[in-house]
C-alpha cells in the first residue's frame, strides 16, 4: 500500500508538472502578452479573492465537511465593513479620522464574519446538521440579511485611503496578493504545525477515532469554521476596496470555482487530505489558463466549460492513481471485515 | 396506526402548511381561491418536478446539482432544434428536451459510479460542463416570444378545466398540472412497485448490504441520474412554455436553492433513504405558499432570500437534531 | 453416521463415500496484500447438517465465507456444490445455488420494512421487475410461518431488537430456497434465551434438510448444537471433527494452539488501606445500565464481562464522557467527578481502548506516528504553540521501540501494520499520556495469539505501575486469566462480583452471563 505521506506528493508533483506545463505554454506560444509586468499583475490582484474562498473550502473539507455560504458570509461582511465606510464624511464631521473608521470598518466586517463562521460550526456540532445542508441554507440566510440591509442597492463612498487594500501595490506588488500569501503563509503554518490542524487533519480521515482519542471534535469543527468564516471577512475587505463598492450577490459565480479549486488543489472532499501548497498551485493553474483563454479571447462559456472538464479529469485521474489496480476494492473489504 | 402518523415528518408539515394557509386566508381571503390555487399548480408545477428528480437523487445517497444546468441545456436544444427544422411540435420538443437531460444524467451516473465519486462534485462540474457547452457549442442567445414555436405557447395556455369567473371571463388550470400528476404517478409507481424502486432505498439505506443482496448498483444510480436528467428535460420545456422565453445564460440558480430547501424541509435526509414522495410534495406546497405570502405578511421582496434561508436551517436543525439526540441516546457516534 | 474418529481422512471416507456433499471447498488459498489469510483449507458439509466452523477472531473465517458467497475469489482452490464445479463470480450466483450467508451485520436495510426486507431478495434473484404489496407480505408471511416465528411485517427494521432483526435475516434467507445457511458469530450480541431459540431455529432448519454452516469462536455454543466441526488457525486449516469427539480443552487446544495454564494476575502487594482509585455509586443511565456499584484500586486489573447489551460497553463510555449517566456517582481518588466529554476524561487521566480498533481506535489511513500522538498533540507544542517536531520525534520512536511495533518507519500508515501491532499503537496512544484509569475494551478482538500475550504482558505492565485497568472482553477465559476480580453484567445490571477468580469456572461465568432464564430477578 502506498503511504498517505506519498500520496500527498505524488498529487503535489501532478500539479507541479500540470502548473510548469502551462506557465512554460503560455510563455512560449503567448510570450510578448502572457510575460509583461501588467498580465502579472492583473493575475495576481484578481485570483485573492476566490482564493481565499477556496481556501476557507479547502479547511472545512480537511475536516470532512463544506462550506457552501463562504461567498455569502463575504457579502454580508462586506455590508458591514461597508456600511461603516460610508459614514465617513459624517463621522469625519464629528471629527474621527478616516484612519479609525478603516479600522472600524475592518473590524466591523471580520466580527461579522467571525459571527457567521460560528453560527455555521453551531449548527454542525450542537444541532448536528451535516455541513453541506447547514452551510446551504446559511448560505441563503447571510446574504438574505445582506440584501434586506441594503434593500438591494449598493453601497458606495469609501475613504479614499481605503481603495489601497485592493488597488494600492508596494514595490509593484499588488496589495491583494501580499494580503493572500500573508494569509496563505499563517493558513500553513497552523495546518502543518499547530496542534488545531493536527486535530483537523485527524477529525476529517476518522472523527471517531478522534471522539475515542479525547479530542473534542466539536470545538475542532467551530474552530474549522470560524476560521473559514473569517477567510471569507479578509476576501470582503479586499473586495469592496477593489470594487470601491459593495452590491449584495457579488461573487456569486466564485463559490464553484472555489469548490473546484479546493478539489484541484488535492483535498479531498471527504475529509483528511489537502493543504495550502497544492491549493496555490491549483491557483497558479487556473489563473494561467485564465489569463490564456483571455489573451486569445475565447469565451467565458469556454472556461467554464473547460474547468468542470479539469474538475471531472482531475477526479478520473486521482482515481486510478489511488485505486491503480482494480482488485484492489476488493482487497480493501477483505481486509476491513476478514479480521472479524 | 394514528399514533404512528404522529411520529412523522409529513404529519407536522401538513399540519404546518393548514394553519399557514388558515392565517393567510384570514389575511386575504383571495388566497383561498380556486383561481390562485390554479394560479400557485401552474407557476409551481416545474418546481415540484425538479423536487421530484432531486428527492430520488437523495433517496439513493446522491446530491444532485446538475438539474437547473440540465433543464436549461435541453430546454435550450429543443427549441433550436424546432426552429432549426422548423417543425412546430410539441412532442419532438419533449422528445429532444427529455434525451438531451436524459443522456447528461446518464453521464453523471458513469462518473459517480464507476470512480464512486461524490455525486455533488461530480454534478458540480459535470454542469458547468453542461452549461459551458451549451453556450459555447449550441449558442448564447435568447430566443424571444416572437421566435418561438407556437406549440410551447399554445402549451403555455392550455388548460385542462376551465371555469368563468363571476364577470364571465375565463380562467383554468393548466395542462401542466396533468404532467406533474404523471410525474407524480410514475415516480411513485416507480418507487413503490418496482424493483428498482427498491433498489433505489436499498442502497441509500446500506450500500454493503445492496451489494451483497445482488442488486445491480450500477444500473439503478444509471436509472437514478438518468431519471433526474429526463424529469430536468421535462421541466426545461415546461419553463419555456411558462414564461415564453428561452434565455441559455439564465440557469436557475436560486431554482437549485429552492428546490433542495423544499426537499430537505419535506424531511428526506442527506444521509438517503429516508424520506417520501408525500414529504417532498408537501415540502415544495410549504415552500411555494411562504414564498407566495411573503409580501402579505408584511416583508418585502429584500426578505425572500433570507426566508428560504431561515426556513432551510429552521427545518433542517428540527430533523437533525431529533436524529442526533436519538444516535446520542444509542450510543451511534454519527460524527 | 460414526462415532468419535479424528482425522479428516478418515470422516470423508465414512461421511462422504456413499453421499455426495452439498458443498465441497478443496484447498482454498487466498491472500490479502502479501498476508495469507486462508492456505489449502478445504471443508465439506453434507445436506441438512449442522457444521461448525470454529477459529480465533482472525483465523480467516470470514475469508472463507466471502469465497463460498461469491463475495472474494479464492486465489487458488476450487469448490463444488452437489460434485458440480462451482465458481461464483458474484454473490447472485451463490444464492441462486442455494447459499445464503447471513453476516455479523446482518446485511439489512434499516430504511424498509420487515416485509420488505425479507421479500426483496427473493425477487432480486427471480429478476422480477414489479413489485406487488401482497405477494411482497405474502411472502413474508409464508417464510416467517415456516419457521413459526412472528413479527410486524410493517415495522421498519431499524425499529426492531437485534434478535428481531436476526429473525428477519434467517426469514430471508429461507424465502431463495436455501440450500445452505451460512451464519457467522449469530450469538455475539442475543441473550442466552435467544440463542436458545436461534438453536431451535436451527433445529427446523435441518429437518427441512437446510445445512447450517455455523461460524463461531465460542466454546459453549458449539456443543449444543453442533454435528461435525472443522477448526481453523491462522489460515491454515487444523482438522474436522466430529463434535462427540472433542471437549473444552481439546477444542481449545485446537483453536489456540496452545494449552491455556491459567496465572491469574496478582496485584502487586495493595494494602486493604488503600484508597480505591474509582468508585462508582448508584450510576444509573436509563435503558443503559442501572444502579452500578464497583471499584477499582491502583493496579486491580477488573474484568467486565457479560453479552453484548449487558451494558458494559455502555458504562465504559460513561467513565470516557460519551454516554453521560442519569443518576449515581462517578468518584475518582477521592472526589467526584462529572465527566462530560471524552476531552475531560483524557484530562482527569482516564483513557479508553474502544472495541472497534478499525473504526474508534485507530485512523487507519494516517501515519503511526500520528495515531500515538492523537491524545497529546496538546502537550508537545513549544513555546509558541506549534508542534515540536523533536518532541513528537521522541515520543513516536519510544513507543514504537518500547511496544516492539513492527514498521521501517513511524512515517507509515496504520493500515500497513498487521492487527497485533495495530492494537499496540492503540495501547501506545494511552500509554503516551498520564493515565490514572484505563478501560480496555475488548483489547485481543481479531488478534493473533502471539500478539495477544505480548498485549496481556503490557496491559499486566501497566497495572504493575499503579494504573487501574477494567477490561472489558466476552472472552471469558481471557477475562480468569488476567484480572484479578471479575464483574459479570447482566441486563444493565451487576450480576455478580468475584472477588478471587482463581478456581472459578468459566462454565460458571457463563451461566452467570447468560442466566438460562430472561427475566430472572437479582
Amino acid at each position: 500500500m502506498i503511504g498517505e505521506a506519498r500520496i500527498v506528493k505524488l498529487d503535489n508533483l501532478t500539479l507541479l508538472v500540470i502548473m510548469v506545463g502551462t506557465i512554460l505554454a503560455m510563455s512560449i506560444f503567448l510570450p510578448e502578452r502572457f510575460l509583461t509586468v501588467t498580465n502579472f499583475q492583473s493575475m495576481s490582484s484578481q485570483f485573492p479573492e476566490y482564493g481565499l474562498f477556496a481556501m476557507a473550502i479547502m479547511l472545512t473539507m480537511i475536516t470532512g465537511g463544506i462550506d457552501l455560504s463562504v461567498v455569502s458570509v463575504a457579502n454580508l461582511s462586506g455590508v458591514a465593513g461597508a456600511l461603516v465606510l460610508a459614514s465617513h464624511v459624517k463621522a469625519q464631521a464629528m471629527g474621527i479620522s478616516p484612519g479609525t473608521i478603516i479600522f472600524l470598518a475592518i473590524l466591523a466586517a471580520l466580527v461579522v464574519s467571525l459571527i457567521c463562521g460560528w453560527f455555521n460550526g453551531l449548527l454542525i456540532t450542537a444541532v448536528g446538521v451535516p455541513a453541506i445542508i447547514a452551510t446551504l441554507g446559511t448560505n441563503g440566510l447571510f446574504m438574505g440579511i445582506a440584501i434586506i440591509l441594503t434593500e438591494g442597492h449598493g453601497i458606495r463612498g469609501f475613504p479614499e485611503e481605503f481603495l489601497f487594500i485592493g488597488s494600492g501595490t508596494i514595490l509593484g506588488i499588488p496589495m491583494p496578493l501580499i494580503i493572500f500569501i500573508g494569509v496563505a503563509l499563517l493558513v500553513s503554518l497552523m495546518l502543518k504545525k499547530s496542534a488545531q490542524g493536527f486535530k483537523m487533519y485527524m477529525l476529517g480521515s476518522s472523527p471517531l477515532v478522534t471522539r475515542f482519542s479525547g479530542i473534542s471534535n466539536n470545538r475542532v469543527i467551530v474552530k474549522t469554521y470560524l476560521m473559514s468564516g473569517l477567510l471569507a471577512g479578509i476576501a470582503a475587505i479586499i473586495i469592496i476596496s477593489r470594487v470601491n463598492s459593495m452590491r449584495p450577490g457579488y461573487g456569486y459565480a466564485y463559490l464553484l470555482l472555489a469548490v473546484l479549486l479546493a478539489i484541484l488543489g488535492g483535498t479531498n472532499p471527504e475529509g483528511g487530505r489537502g493543504g495550502v501548497l497544492g491549493l496555490c498551485m491549483a491557483i497558479v493553474i487556473l489563473q494561467v489558463l485564465q489569463s490564456g483563454l483571455n489573451i486569445l479571447s475565447f469565451s467565458p462559456f469556454l472556461k467554464k466549460f473547460i474547468w468542470g472538464l479539469i474538475l471531472i479529469l482531475f477526479m478520473v485521474v486521482n482515481y486510478y492513481q489511488t485505486n491503480g489496480w482494480p482488485m484492489r476494492n476488493l482487497v480493501r473489504g477483505g481486509v476491513k471485515t476478514g479480521a472479524s | 396506526m394514528i399514533s404512528k402518523l404522529f411520529q412523522r415528518n409529513e404529519t407536522y408539515l401538513f399540519f404546518v402548511i393548514m394553519a399557514f394557509s388558515f392565517f393567510v386566508t384570514v389575511m386575504n381571503p383571495s388566497f383561498l381561491t380556486v383561481e390562485n390555487m390554479f394560479d400557485l399548480v401552474k407557476s409551481s408545477s416545474g418546481m415540484a418536478i425538479l423536487a421530484i428528480a432531486f428527492f430520488v437523487g437523495l433517496l439513493s445517497r446522491g446530491i444532485d446539482i446538475s438539474f437547473p444546468a440540465i433543464a436549461i441545456a435541453g430546454q435550450y436544444i429543443a427549441v433550436n432544434a424546432l426552429i432549426a427544422m422548423g417543425v412546430d411540435s410539441l412532442p419532438l420538443a419533449f422528445l429532444i428536451s427529455c434525451a438531451v437531460g436524459t443522456a447528461m444524467g446518464a453521464t453523471n451516473a458513469f462518473f459517480i459510479s464507476s470512480f464512486r465519486m461524490q455525486a455533488l462534485i461530480v454534478t458540480l462540474g459535470t454542469s458547468n460542463i453542461f452549461h459551458g457547452a451549451l453556450l459555447v457549442f449550441v449558442g448564447t442567445r435568447a430566443i424571444n416570444t416572437g421566435k418561438l414555436p407556437h406549440c410551447f405557447k399554445a402549451f403555455g395556455h392550455m388548460n385542462v378545466l376551465t371555469l368563468a369567473r363571476p364577470d364571465g371571463t375565463l380562467y383554468g388550470l393548466s395542462v401542466f398540472a396533468v404532467l406533474l400528476l404523471f410525474v407524480i404517478i410514475l415516480t411513485w409507481f416507480i418507487l413503490n412497485h418496482t424493483l428498482l424502486g427498491k433498489s433505489i432505498y436499498a442502497v441509500g439505506g446500506n450500500y454493503e448490504s445492496a451489494k451483497r443482496a445482488g442488486f445491480n448498483i450500477k444500473r439503478t444510480l444509471f436509472f437514478v441520474y438518468g431519471y433526474i436528467g429526463f424529469l430536468s428535460g421535462i421541466m426545461g420545456v415546461m419553463h419555456l412554455s411558462l414564461i415564453r422565453y428561452s434565455n441559455p445564460n439564465y440557469i436557475v440558480d436560486t431554482e437549485l436553492l429552492r428546490v433542495i430547501a423544499a426537499v430537505v424541509i419535506g424531511g428526506a435526509r442527506i444521509t438517503g433513504g429516508s424520506g417520501t414522495l408525500t414529504g417532498t410534495l408537501l415540502g415544495v406546497i410549504m415552500m411555494v405558499i411562504l414564498e407566495k405570502n411573503l409580501v402579505l405578511i408584511g416583508l418585502s421582496s429584500y426578505w425572500h432570500q433570507f426566508f428560504i434561508g431561515l426556513v432551510i436551517v429552521l427545518g433542517v436543525s428540527i430533523t437533525y437534531y431529533q436524529s442526533k439526540r436519538q444516535n446520542r441516546r444509542n450510543l451511534l457516534f454519527t460524527d | 453416521m460414526c462415532q468419535g474418529v479424528l482425522s479428516l481422512l478418515i470422516m470423508e471416507k465414512i461421511g462422504g463415500g456413499t453421499l455426495v456433499p452439498f458443498l465441497e471447498a478443496e484447498k482454498i488459498s487466498k491472500a490479502f496484500d502479501g498476508v495469507q489469510a486462508l492456505d489449502n483449507v478445504s471443508i465439506s458439509i453434507d445436506a441438512g447438517a449442522i457444521h461448525c466452523f470454529v477459529g480465533e477472531n482472525g483465523s480467516g473465517k470470514s475469508t472463507l465465507i466471502k469465497i463460498i458467497g461469491g463475495i472474494l475469489r479464492p486465489d487458488t482452490g476450487q469448490m463444488r456444490i452437489n460434485g458440480r464445479p462451482f465458481t461464483p463470480g458474484r454473490a447472485i450466483e451463490s444464492i441462486r445455488q442455494g447459499i445464503q450467508i447471513i453476516y455479523q451485520d446482518l446485511a439489512l436495510f434499516p430504511n424498509l420494512t420487515v416485509a420488505e426486507n425479507i421479500s426483496l431478495n427473493q425477487l432480486i434473484e427471480k429478476r422480477n421487475k414489479l413489485v406487488s404489496r401482497k405477494k411482497l407480505i405474502q411472502t413474508a408471511k409464508k417464510a416467517l410461518a415456516e419457521i413459526e416465528e412472528e413479527c410486524d411485517l410493517f415495522e421498519k427494521v431499524e425499529n426492531l431488537s437485534m434478535s428481531k432483526r436476526q429473525v428477519v435475516a434467517i426469514t430471508r434467507a429461507l424465502t431463495q430456497n436455501a440450500r445452505l445457511i451460512i451464519m457467522d458469530e449469530p450469538t455475539s450480541a442475543i441473550t442466552k434465551a435467544e440463542v436458545d431459540h436461534l438453536f431451535s431455529v436451527i433445529t427446523r432448519l435441518k429437518q427441512k434438510g437446510i445445512a447450517t454452516l455455523f461460524v463461531s469462536h465460542k466454546l459453549g455454543e458449539i456443543f449444543e448444537i453442533a454435528e461435525n466441526v472443522s477448526i481453523i488457525r491462522d489460515g491454515v486449516k487444523v482438522g474436522d471433527y466430529k463434535a462427540e469427539a472433542l471437549d473444552d480443552r481439546k477444542l481449545t487446544f485446537l483453536m489456540t494452539g496452545q494449552e491455556i495454564v491459567s496465572k491469574p494476575y496478582l496485584p502487586k502487594g495493595n494494602g486493604p488501606s488503600q484508597s480505591h482509585l474509582l468508585e462508582l455509586t448508584n450510576l444509573t443511565r436509563k435503558g443503559h445500565y442501572q444502579n452500578v456499584n464497583l471499584f477499582v484500586n491502583q493496579g486491580d486489573i477488573l474484568g467486565i464481562t457479560g453479552l453484548i447489551g449487558s451494558g458494559r460497553t455502555e458504562l465504559a463510555l460513561s467513565l470516557f464522557g460519551l454516554n453521560r449517566p442519569d443518576s449515581g456517582e462517578i468518584i475518582l481518588e477521592g472526589k467526584p467527578v462529572s465527566i462530560r466529554s471524552s476531552r475531560e476524561a483524557v484530562r482527569l487521566g482516564v483513557g479508553y481502548l474502544p472495541e472497534d480498533r478499525l473504526l474508534q481506535g485507530l485512523a487507519i489511513e494516517k501515519s503511526i506516528g500520528d495515531n500515538i500522538l492523537a491524545t497529546i498533540v496538546g502537550k508537545v507544542l513549544t513555546r509558541l504553540r506549534l508542534i515540536s517536531g523533536e518532541q513528537r520525534k521522541r515520543i513516536e520512536s519510544k513507543w514504537i521501540k518500547d511496544l516492539d511495533i513492527k514498521t521501517p518507519s513511524p512515517a507509515m500508515p496504520a493500515s500497513s501494520l498487521s492487527g497485533g501491532n495495530q492494537q499496540r499503537v492503540v495501547l501506545a496512544k494511552w500509554l503516551a499520556t498520564d493515565l490514572k484509569l484505563f478501560i480496555l475494551d475488548g483489547p485481543t478482538i481479531g488478534i493473533d495469539i502471539a500478539s495477544k500475550n505480548n498485549i496481556h504482558h503490557i496491559i499486566r505492565d501497566f497495572a504493575h505501575r499503579g494504573v487501574g485497568v477494567i477490561m472489558i472482553s466476552d472472552e471469558i477465559p481471557e477475562v480468569l486469566q488476567h484480572c484479578n476480580r471479575v464483574i459479570v453484567m447482566r441486563e444493565g445490571r451487576i450480576e455478580a462480583e468475584i472477588e478471587d477468580v482463581q478456581g472459578v469456572s468459566e462454565e460458571y461465568i457463563f451461566d452467570l452471563a447468560a442466566a438460562k432464564k430472561v427475566g430472572q430477578g437479582m
